[in-house]
């Protein structure tokens, strides 16, 4: 593989993706980043109320995160870049879980930055937080709270995707960002649109497979009956993937034990507008797409039939659906036996054609004289 | 390999054995790595309920300030059923209602998650997600560390303290813990059912965090075993303890013997409207004393349920109190033993000095004629009958017949269940002697 092509195709004032200073030890390769929410994978509903109850000790990556981070990993290794992890969650307490999970991205080798969501919901024994206790009273909008568990609606999320970028750019432009397409704690999956926006990238949601390519990525889509698309999309760009496909790799036991709370980087205060440097390009490349069939399993292809040309939209319709074609009228056979009923399906199947009849010689069928 | 850290001790589990001997290590300035194989201390852990806590006073002051606690416990029933009937012995004290507090309901995912805090804040390298799945020996086959199943997974240490619980593969592998023998064990199994906490202090008796702690003998068709049910904040957790043995020979599934017991009469008003919020199931060492492996070897100790510690002796179901004992004496001897530059067997034997020194050992050594007394048939299946329809005949007005008076009501309610006066005196005698 080789170098993204970085920035612009013609001379924008942009950064060039991956420059400018970085705190990953002198690397100056692309950046690459994933973009990841640590959650309560497990929330308690109460069947009755509704009322959801959040414990630290659910606390994790939910799989599209999961997914997103191990692409970012793959296309930093392929592209030799460097790889940063913007992730979101409760503030670190010292041995808890957050301090775990954070500890456990950082030992993948990437940088981690940490979006710190002042989260009562997931800190002491506060683990009784109603989300309807957030709500101003009388109101149906959530009260203005930096509560982690309801940051992402609160907040809105072009906010969001502003502070992700501002908490970035210390590292560079990157070239690629990675986000998990789906949030179970109620996200409205529009972020990676709003990072796109941000930094000014392509963009490509709801990924099933990304792969690095030279100055683009390739990214593979669900579309009907197993089919996909095949996009390529330039660099910079925002891509959100789906949980299945790959599976987050394990950080080896010495680097684990190496990353203790400095390998994580507490983000940068927010600021308001626009992030330096990120979007004053002239907007993203092109992306170019491909279908490409199904592996498996075969499906015939449609068999193409003319429209229904009668100029009375009704009968185009009854033609449609077969309304006016001549029918068996129905018969009826019984009450009768089972055999004799099977007899007669077969019959029936083997008049229009559908099964062969049956050979000479064959047992006799149980209504056969 | 030969990259490997080193550290002074690797303790294998984050239950309540391995963060007090975590806790102890590092409070004594060793460099201690905890290994879990959860995703967070306590995440795999299953218990009944109650944690008694004087424990707690070595590690942290006034620790009642800050444990995860549902209640406290400051009621104590032993009840004795069979299908229809039911004798209790209950007892309640307010002393328990207050600091320093005697027993607590507190739910293990916090509770082990917050004494592994104690750890880490001690110092202490806790890592999570991570089996420990072997042990490493150098040269001369002297334990030198565990593998794990992590890439590059192997920590080297000067001690090897094995917390992992029941049935320890460790402890198996260092040629400690004999094969598991079944009747050495009891399946506990429990549901968790929801209610309302105010129910909950309805029906119980009880008023802000107070709880209750019900044992029950003869619910349990006969299966050496018996019950429990406890009062958490806004859950109660109902289960039964069968002896493995004769759970297999019965050929009954566990969860028809908690259903039976959710459905007697003198529990179903308790349970009412209560719903299942979780099932879990876990071995117990019960076989006390006498069944416990070789505490220590050369590079390697053995703690908490690892080391068969659960001290079951009929009213008493107590294991994380034992653990957390026992783990801390263990982390203490090998600071000793670091100390001296003596890790062999012979370097770690303060270890048991240490425990027999304390309740560990010696309450073990007290009781340890305790589970074949408790798990014996006569106080099994004949005993919770004969005592109710002793209480029965004692209560049953029979007008005009005269009452029947104890002695006689004892003679009938011992015929109906087969029960000799002699062997009613010899198992008397037989409980002064283990319990007295
Ligand atoms: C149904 C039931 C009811 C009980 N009721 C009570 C009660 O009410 N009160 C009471 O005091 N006691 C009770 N006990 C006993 C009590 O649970 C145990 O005695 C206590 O948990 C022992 O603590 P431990 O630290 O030795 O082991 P555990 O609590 O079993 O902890 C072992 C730890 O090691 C980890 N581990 C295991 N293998 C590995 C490995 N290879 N690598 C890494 N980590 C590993 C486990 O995940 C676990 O965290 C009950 C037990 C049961 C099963």
């Amino acid at each position: 593989m080789g170098e993204p092509v970085a920035g612009r195709p013609s001379g924008g004032k942009r950064t060039e993706p991956g420059a400018g200073p970085n705190r990953t030890g002198g690397q100056t390769g692309p950046l690459v980043v994933a973009c990841v929410r640590i959650v309560d994978l497990r929330p308690h509903v109460d069947p009755l109320t509704g009322r959801i109850t959040r414990d630290p000790a659910g606390l994790g990556l939910p799989a599209p995160d999961a997914a997103a981070l191990e692409h970012a990993l793959r296309i930093g290794e392929a592209w030799s870049g460097r790889v940063v992890v913007a992730a979101a969650g409760p503030s670190p307490a010292p041995g808890g879980t957050p301090d775990a999970v954070l500890g456990e991205l950082a030992a993948l080798g990437a940088t981690v930055v940490h979006l710190a969501e002042a989260g009562p919901a997931v800190h002491g024994r506060d683990r009784d937080m109603a989300e309807t206790a957030l709500r101003h009273p009388g109101t149906e909008r959530p009260a203005a709270t930096d509560s982690g568990a309801l940051w992402e609606l609160t907040a809105d999320e072009g906010a969001l995707a502003r502070r992700i970028v501002n908490a970035l750019s210390p590292f560079g432009v990157p070239a690629a960002v990675l986000c998990g397409d789906r949030s179970p704690d109620r996200g409205t999956g529009a972020l990676p649109g709003f990072l796109a926006h941000e930094l000014g990238a392509a963009q490509a949601l709801g990924a099933v497979a990304v792969a690095p390519g030279d100055g683009h990525l390739l990214v593979d889509r669900r579309l009907d009956g197993g089919w996909r698309e095949r996009l390529r999309v330039p660099c910079p760009a925002v891509c959100s993937v789906e949980g299945g496909g790959v599976r987050l790799r394990r950080a080896t036991l010495p680097a684990l034990l190496a990353a203790g709370p400095t390998a994580v980087h507490p983000a940068a205060p927010v600021r308001g507008g626009t992030v330096d440097g990120a979007r004053e390009g002239s907007g993203p490349g092109p992306v170019t797409l491909r279908i490409l069939g199904p592996p498996r399993p075969y499906r015939p292809r449609t068999r193409i039939v003319a429209p229904p040309a009668d100029p009375d939209p009704r009968i185009r319709l009854l033609e449609l659906t077969g309304a006016l074609e001549a029918h068996d009228p129905p018969t009826v056979l019984g009450p009768i036996g089972a055999p004799e009923a099977a007899d007669a399906l077969v019959d029936f199947l083997v008049r229009h054609g559908y099964l062969d009849a049956p050979l000479p010689g064959a047992p006799a069928r149980a209504g056969a004289p | 390999m030969s990259g490997a850290t080193e550290f002074d001790a690797v303790v294998v589990g984050a239950g309540p054995a391995g963060s007090a001997a975590a806790i102890a290590l590092a409070r004594a300035g060793r460099s201690v790595v905890l290994v879990e194989r959860g995703p967070f201390p306590g995440s795999k852990n299953v218990y009944g309920g109650v944690v008694y806590g004087r424990i707690l006073d070595q590690i942290v002051p006034a620790w009642w300030e800050e444990v995860p606690v549902e209640r406290w416990i400051v009621r104590r029933s032993t009840m004795m059923m069979t299908g229809t009937q039911s004798l209790s012995v209950d007892y309640r004290s307010q002393a328990w209602a207050d600091r320093p507090y005697n027993g607590m309901t507190t739910v293990r995912s916090r509770f082990d998650r917050w004494l592994a805090g104690k750890a880490t804040d001690a110092g202490a390298r806790l890592v999570t997600s991570t089996v420990a799945t072997g042990l490493v020996r150098d040269a001369s086959g002297r334990i030198c560390g565990v593998h794990t199943d992590r890439g590059d997974g192997d920590l080297r240490a000067r001690v090897v303290v094995a917390c992992d619980g029941v049935n320890s593969f460790l402890a198996k592998e260092a040629g400690l813990l004999p094969p598991a023998e079944a009747s050495h064990h009891t399946l506990g199994v429990k549901e968790v059912l929801d209610l309302p906490r105010s129910v909950i202090d309805e029906r119980f008796g009880l008023t802000g965090d107070e709880g209750t702690d019900i044992e029950i003998l003869g619910c349990t068709r006969g299966i050496p075993g018996g019950g429990f049910l406890y009062t958490n904040a806004d859950t109660v957790s109902v289960g039964v303890v069968l002896s493995l043995p004769h759970l297999a020979a019965a050929g009954v599934r566990p969860e028809e013997l908690i259903a039976d017991l959710k459905e007697h009469p003198s529990i179903a008003p308790y349970l009412r409207g209560a719903t299942l919020r979780e099932y879990a199931a876990h071995l117990i060492p019960e076989g006390g004393y006498d069944a416990m492996p070789t505490l220590a070897t050369d590079g390697m100790l053995v703690a908490g349920d690892a080391a068969a510690m659960t001290l079951a002796a009929g009213i008493w179901l107590e294991g994380v109190n034992f653990a957390i004992g026992s783990g801390l004496a263990a982390g203490r001897a090998v600071d000793r033993a670091i100390g001296a530059g003596d890790c062999s067997a012979a370097g770690l034997a303060s270890y048991r000095a240490d425990l027999e020194a304390q309740f560990v050992l010696a309450d073990h050594k007290r009781f340890r004629r305790a589970p074949s007394l408790i798990l014996s048939e006569r106080v099994q299946q004949r005993y919770p009958g004969f005592l109710c329809d002793m209480a029965e005949e004692l209560f049953t007005v029979t007008n005009p017949t005269p009452k029947p008076g104890g002695l006689r009501a004892t003679r009938i309610a011992a015929a109906r269940h087969g029960v000799t006066l002699r062997a009613l005196a010899a198992d008397t005698l037989r409980a002064l002697r283990v319990f007295g």
